[in-house]
C-alpha cells in the first residue's frame, strides 16, 4: 500500500497545505491570514512552513508592504503534486478498507503516524 | 508506515474543514474591501447629501459610478480568477442602482430621506439572504443595518443625513474591519 507523505501527514502541516491549495496556482497568501486559517501560533507556524520549504513544498516571500515587513507563502509545483499524492493515497486506505474491512484492524495495531516532525 | 482507516478520515475531514475556513478567510476578505469603500462612499454621499441637499441627485450620480469603478477593481483583484468578475459586479450594483432609480419612478413623489433609504434597505436584505444561504457574519451586518435604517428614520429626523453618514457609513467601514478578523 501506498504509504502517505509523512512531511504533510504532520497536523498543523496538513492544514497549512490544504489552506494554500485552494488558491490557485501562483497566488500568494500573508502569513498573519495564513495563521489565522491554520489557528496557530507565530511560532509553530513559522517552523512547519521552514520544514515545509526545505522540502520544496512552499515558497516563501519576505518583502515590504509600504514600511510594514510582509511574508507571503504560496504552494509549489512540488508541494501540489505532493499534496494531490498525499490525498489519493488517503483515499487509497479507504478504499482498501471498503474492500477488505478486516485490513483496518492491521492498520490501526501498526500505524504510528510521525506526528512530532 | 501507512496510517489508519480512521485516521486517512480524520486527515480528509481535517482538509474538508481548512477547505470550508480557507473559502470563508478568503471571502469575508474581499467583501471586507467592498464594506470599507461602499462605507466611505456612502459617507460621503451622505454628508453632502446633507450639506448641499439641493444637488442630491448630481452628488449619487458621481459618487456611485466613481465607486462602481473603484470597487470593480477590488473585485478583479480579490477574484481574478473568476471569469467575468468585473462584469458581473458591475451587473450587481447595476441592477442594484436600476432597483433604486425604478422604486422612485414608482413611487414617486418621494422625499430625499424616503429616497434614500430605498438602496441601503435593498443592500440590508441581500445581506441577510446571504447570511443565511452563506456565512452567518453577512446575517448580522444585514440585520444591524436594517435597525440603524429604521431608528434613522423614524427617530433621527431632524440629524437624518449625519445618521446616515456617521452611524450607516460608518458601520460599513466596522464591518469592514470586523470581517478581516477570521
Amino acid at each position: 500500500m501506498q504509504t502517505p507523505n509523512e512531511i504533510i501527514h504532520q497536523p498543523i502541516r496538513l492544514k497549512i497545505m490544504a489552506a494554500l491549495n485552494t488558491l490557485a496556482a501562483g497566488q500568494w497568501l500573508e502569513f498573519v491570514s495564513l495563521k489565522s486559517i491554520v489557528d496557530t501560533t507565530d511560532g509553530n507556524l513559522g517552523a512547519h512552513l521552514n520544514t515545509l520549504e526545505g522540502a520544496q513544498y512552499v515558497l516563501i516571500k519576505k518583502d515590504f508592504a509600504g514600511k510594514k515587513p510582509r511574508t507571503r507563502v504560496c504552494l509549489s509545483a512540488k508541494g501540489r503534486e505532493a499534496f494531490a499524492g498525499y490525498i489519493a493515497a488517503l483515499h487509497a486506505i479507504l478504499a482498501l478498507e471498503t474492500l477488505d474491512p478486516d485490513a483496518s484492524g492491521s492498520h490501526a495495531t501498526n500505524s504510528s503516524p510521525d506526528n512530532n516532525r | 508506515m501507512p496510517p489508519s482507516v480512521e485516521e486517512a478520515t480524520r486527515a480528509l475531514r481535517e482538509i474538508d474543514a481548512i477547505k470550508v475556513r480557507a473559502a470563508g478567510f478568503q471571502d469575508y476578505r474581499a467583501e471586507s474591501d467592498q464594506l470599507l469603500l461602499w462605507g466611505a462612499a456612502h459617507a460621503l454621499g451622505f454628508a453632502l447629501s446633507g450639506l448641499f441637499p439641493a444637488f442630491i441627485l448630481l452628488i449619487w450620480l458621481l459618487v456611485v459610478p466613481i465607486s462602481m469603478g473603484a470597487g470593480r477593481l477590488l473585485a478583479r483583484r480579490a477574484a481574478s480568477e473568476i471569469p467575468g468578475i468585473g462584469w458581473r459586479y458591475l451587473v450587481i450594483i447595476g441592477a442594484i442602482f436600476s432597483y433604486m432609480v425604478l422604486i422612485h419612478v414608482v413611487m414617486w413623489p418621494l422625499s430625499p430621506e424616503q429616497g434614500s433609504m430605498v438602496a441601503p434597505l435593498f443592500v440590508s436584505a441581500l445581506y441577510v439572504m446571504r447570511g443565511v444561504q452563506m456565512r452567518p457574519r453577512y446575517l448580522f451586518i444585514g440585520l444591524w443595518l436594517s435597525i440603524l435604517l429604521m431608528t434613522g428614520f423614524l427617530f433621527f429626523q431632524p440629524v437624518f443625513w449625519w445618521w446616515m453618514t456617521v452611524v450607516y457609513g460608518g458601520s460599513f467601514i466596522a464591518f469592514g474591519l470586523w470581517l478581516r478578523r477570521l
